[in-house]
């Protein structure tokens, strides 16, 4: 074992070698010495004047959130100043009487200020200072100045509260902002890693484009620095030009244009709340131009986000998270829904492309249709008599579209609605879209074990069973059927704009497909006659005179769409004629409505789903009517008729209403 | 073992334990430790006492641990850390793995792996045991000609892959030690020259590179503020400014133990860590901080000394790499606090907080000790 010894000539070798160490160890010695001398014996007492006039403290200026805009420039999400009481654990040399003294002002328990300092001085260390209580009012403001040359370390400090002019309407969209979470630390200094850092107390977006859009609407947060005396209190509030600290302005954050309406925005929400015989929608609504811009958006019901901004009680986020139409919930995207007999128009174009049906075919359509050992109803008791696909769609036969179903098979459906964007993410730039479904008989047997019955395919043919869609997926294959063909991904945010309104970064409508172009040689497409074929049913269910939704006209702009109705508890005879508004609310059928206008080629398209609103023609239809409405007011006045004077709104029978 | 053939080593045998430390040696530790400890206590405690502060009393626990390690090491003999080498590398190497999937964060990096009681940070240890395993492989291939590449390819590679799971964690401080006590090693056992050569070439080459897509944006403006502190006064030149103020404001005798504006009523963020140096400076003034430097220097001469006396070429080799784990250390922080480095996160052994580099300080030093234990006596 050679290495246990230190064989003689090796030894010698290394003397060198000990001899360079203590070289550099000496070295570097005079080197510390040299320079400890200097700074501390020649430069000390220059030095020391520093430290002693100058007790530089750094506060921080936090950045404004970007803005958001709508279309044309009107503000959607702003700013505004507020004020906030802290104290510095590191001044607070009488934390007992401090905290008695601003408990009584602000109506808190001293011990529990004390304790908090207390517990953020061992936690973050006695410089950072500590929030007692936020969004003061102006009386609390003052008499906490007054308070301030008494009790060092006391501060009120002006900080930025995030307003939302519009409320609750489009809170879902737009988001909220809130203090960041303790594990939500963690993970925003990983993503955004080398790009911000994140502190405890920080404000950052929770949810909807305030969230999904931090990067861009986060500002830089300044920094400026004052002289304080020995108390901590600042002895001035010029800063001193001090060893070359200059103060940082706070960047404010880039401003986000939208492609909202705001005016369109307003006209959904009041549509969504709606006082008929119904009352109040719950649901979700959304209208978006034909390529792709969204205009409105709307979730009922809502919650305020200003609620967050000032700092939410328990007892309303309780409230809040209890609720069961779940307020919170972005349901235009993260819900999916059957979507009933708003199915049928791409079950219609499936059967004319493959030939199932042509234009003129006539199929009886009786109340109901024997299939197996059960018995497939219609809402209509005495049925539809002989009817063509046009007939069927104005008037939602039921019976008409099982024998599609029965003729097609749901493989077939599945691959022409998905080829319209049905059964996947639409791609809009926002979090937790779910992908709805389109079963097929392979999904069937991965996803539940068992193969495919011959009767699903009747159900799944009037848009229930299996079948889920969201409100936005609708509306993305509404439009694509309109404009026969091209599938646009919707889009919220036109332009980011810095403060100078600059344009940084521009977004612009995109075609994901074209539906009537096979994409390979052999891919499935529908022909443009066949999409004439739909739209003009489509057409008929708004105009037609037995149309589902012909209640809800706009004078001289012509609109088309189809209703749909779905049953949340099974569908018999019983189920789909009895009457909807005797049940308990929560067992009435959803209502949905697409439509687009104008009918021969959609400027604007809208989805809108009503929960639990009894019926698509009544519950849904009228609201996709004003928000068209609006639309047209605004941007095509000259196409509008006048109404005639003082006609009575006619309203849809009951009876007529149980599509 | 071989020791019981030395008829040197027999005599010493009958002397007993305690006498046979190095006294001197675990003398001026102590006085390390007693600065480090008043210094601490006045950079836990602003001008308002609000108790005694949690932070020392963990100090003073491991203090109390890292005695018991140094006297255990001592004692054992250090032949039992040439077996050890690569069982300790690994398990160390795995600590260092495992931080990456379940290592805590703060600061933006991921160092620390939560043990419930204390939060261990694997890279302090890794120092250590790099020492170790270099010290064990370099005694066996060294040779008078110098190390070639190929003895050199396995040692570097050890070498590397601790230093590539730190740099991404991300320290580099703590990964440029480790580079720089490897490095230590190899010169010392000597490289053949051709290889030195080529060693800076590359480095030549690759620096322009690292700067220019290895580097994290943080970590180039530190060196970029270093270079010139006004460029960005909010972040590291604040800091190195607020420092150098701290030092110099200090003057001959300080301001006084707890009197130091700079350090209690100043943001000087990091300042029972990394910047403990600049609380003893303010405070107690060219003759503190000289006396600090002067313990640091005699340490060194210390550990070298015992190296030139050590039984066999694993303890001398084990020796120089404690000491160059020290020097090294003190010269980067000592360095960045007077603004003569830029400002890389590395602790001031003995003087600043943390559980881990203490412990790893104290078992180095402990080994230092284990090798004079069994020194010959001339």
């Amino acid at each position: 074992m050679s290495f246990l010894s230190n064989p003689e000539e090796e030894a010698k070798e290394y003397l060198p070698r000990y001899q360079l160490l203590y070289i550099a160890i000496g070295l570097v010695g005079l080197i510390f010495f040299a320079r400890l001398w200097y700074l501390q014996i020649v430069e000390g007492t220059e030095l020391r004047r520093y430290s002693e006039r100058n007790r530089v403290k750094e506060i921080k200026i936090p950045a404004p959130r970007g803005l958001i805009l709508d279309r044309d420039g009107r503000v959607l999400v702003d700013n505004l100043p507020g004020f906030e009481a802290t104290i510095s654990p590191q001044y607070a040399t009488r934390l007992e009487e401090t905290a008695e003294a601003v408990g009584a002002v602000l109506g808190l328990s001293p011990q529990s200020i004390v304790e908090n300092v207390r517990t953020s001085r061992r936690r973050n260390g006695p410089f950072r200072p500590v929030r007692i209580k936020d969004h003061l009012n102006l009386d609390e403001v003052h008499r906490l100045k007054m308070l301030r040359w008494d009790h060092p370390g006391l501060n009120v400090n002006e900080v930025i509260i995030r307003y939302y002019p519009l409320g609750p309407n489009g809170a879902q969209l737009f988001g909220y902002v809130n203090e960041i979470s303790r594990d939500q630390l963690q993970r925003y200094n990983e993503r955004y890693r080398g790009e911000f850092v994140f502190e405890q107390g920080d404000i950052i977006g929770q949810s909807g484009l305030e969230e999904v859009w931090e990067r861009t609407l986060r500002g830089r947060d300044g920094i400026s620095y004052v002289e304080v005396d020995s108390r901590g209190r600042e002895a001035a509030t010029e800063t001193p030009s001090f060893l070359g600290f200059k103060p940082r302005p706070a960047e404010p954050g880039d401003n986000l244009v939208l492609t909202i309406d705001r005016d369109i925005q307003e006209a959904a929400f009041i549509a969504m709340n709606r006082e008929d015989h119904i009352g109040p929608r719950r649901g979700a609504l959304v209208a978006m131009k034909a390529n792709g811009e969204v205009l409105a958006w709307v979730n009922t019901p809502s919650f305020d986000p200003n609620d967050f901004s000032t700092g939410i009680s328990p007892q309303l986020w309780s409230k809040l998270i209890n609720d069961p139409f779940r307020p919170l919930r972005n349901k235009v995207i993260q819900d999916h829904f059957a979507p009933g007999s708003t199915f049928k128009p791409f079950v219609a174009l499936a059967a004319l492309q493959e030939k199932a049906i042509t234009r003129q075919t006539v199929l009886p359509s009786p109340p109901f249709l024997r299939f197996g050992r059960r018995n497939y109803h219609d809402h209509s008791p005495t049925g539809h008599g002989n009817v063509t696909v046009l007939e069927a769609m104005e008037r939602s036969s039921n019976v008409f579209f099982y024998k599609m179903g029965i003729a097609l098979g749901m493989d077939v459906i599945a691959q022409y609605s998905r080829l319209l964007g049905l059964g996947q993410r639409t791609g809009v730039r926002m979090n937790n879209e779910v992908p709805g479904l389109i079963p097929d008989s392979e999904w069937k047997l991965q996803a539940v074990g068992e193969p495919w019955q011959p009767g699903e395919n009747l159900s799944n043919a009037i848009g229930q069973g299996f079948v889920l869609t969201t409100p936005l997926q609708m509306a993305v294959a509404y439009n694509a059927i309109g404009l026969k063909g091209p599938v646009y991904r919707p889009y919220l945010v036109r332009q980011v704009l810095d403060q100078d309104n600059d344009v940084l970064n521009e977004f612009f409508p995109e075609v994901l497909r074209d539906a009537s172009r096979p994409e390979n040689e052999g891919d499935p497409y529908i022909e443009l006659e066949h999409f004439e074929t739909v739209k003009e049913s489509m057409r008929l269910v708004a105009n037609g005179e037995r149309g589902t939704a012909r209640w809800w006209k706009i004078p001289g702009v012509e609109m088309a769409g189809k209703t749909g109705t779905t049953q949340i508890v099974g569908f018999s005879a019983d189920q789909i004629r009895g009457r909807c508004d005797e049940r308990p609310l929560h067992l009435r059928h959803h209502g949905w409505y697409v439509g687009y206008a104008p009918a021969e080629r959609p400027e604007i398209t809208v989805a809108v789903l009503a929960m639990h609103s009894c019926a698509g023609s009544s519950g849904a239809a009228p609201i996709v009517r004003d928000v068209i409405k609006a639309y047209m007011e605004k941007y095509h006045p000259e196409k509008l008729r006048p109404q005639r004077i003082a006609a009575p709104e006619i309203q849809p029978r009951p009876e007529e209403v149980s599509e | 073992m071989k020791a019981n053939q030395v008829p040197a080593a027999l005599q010493v045998e009958e002397r007993t334990f305690l006498s046979r430390i190095d006294l001197n040696f675990a003398l001026v530790i102590l006085a390390l430790n007693i600065i480090g400890l008043i210094n601490l206590y006045s950079a836990t405690h602003g001008v308002h006492v609000d108790g005694t502060s949690r932070l020392f009393w963990l100090q003073m626990a491991w203090l109390a641990l890292g005695w018991a390690v140094f006297f255990v090491v001592t004692f054992i003999d250090y032949q039992w850390f040439y077996r050890l080498a690569y069982g300790l590398y690994a398990l160390n190497l795995g600590a260092l793995i495992a931080v990456k999937y379940f290592g805590t964060a703060s600061y933006g990096a991921q160092r620390w792996l939560d043990l419930g009681f204390f939060r261990y940070q694997p890279s302090e240890t890794m120092k250590l045991i790099m020492v170790i395993v270099l010290a064990r492989i370099l005694c066996q291939h060294s040779s008078l000609q110098g190390l070639g590449f190929r003895k050199l390819a396995i040692p570097l590679a050890l070498l590397a892959i601790p230093f590539i799971l730190t740099v991404r964690q991300p320290d580099l401080g703590t990964a440029m030690m480790l580079m720089g006590v490897g490095g230590a090693l190899f010169l010392f056992v000597k490289v053949k020259r051709s290889i030195l050569l080529g060693g800076v070439l590359t480095l030549l080459v690759a620096a322009p590179l690292v700067w220019n897509y290895g580097l994290k944006e943080y970590q180039k403006n530190r060196i970029l503020t270093f270079l010139s502190p006004d460029r960005d006064p909010r972040g590291t030149g604040y800091n190195s400014i607020q420092s150098r103020i701290a030092v110099g404001s200090g003057r001959i005798l300080g301001k006084g133990f707890r009197k130091g504006t700079q350090s209690q009523l100043e943001f000087l963020p990091e300042r029972h860590t990394d910047f403990i140096f600049s609380v003893l400076s303010e405070e107690h003034g060219f003759i503190g901080s000289v006396t600090t430097v002067g313990l640091f220097m005699v340490l060194l001469i210390m550990g070298i000394k015992v190296a030139t006396q050590a039984r066999d070429k694993f303890g001398a080799l084990l020796v120089i790499g404690v000491v160059a784990y020290l020097f090294l250390h003190m010269v980067v922080n000592v360095g960045m606090v007077i603004g003569l480095l830029p400002i890389v996160g590395v602790p001031l052994p003995l003087l600043s907080y943390g559980g881990s580099s203490l412990l790893a300080t104290m078992a180095g030093l402990g080994l230092v000790s284990s090798v004079a234990y069994r020194r010959y006596l001339f």
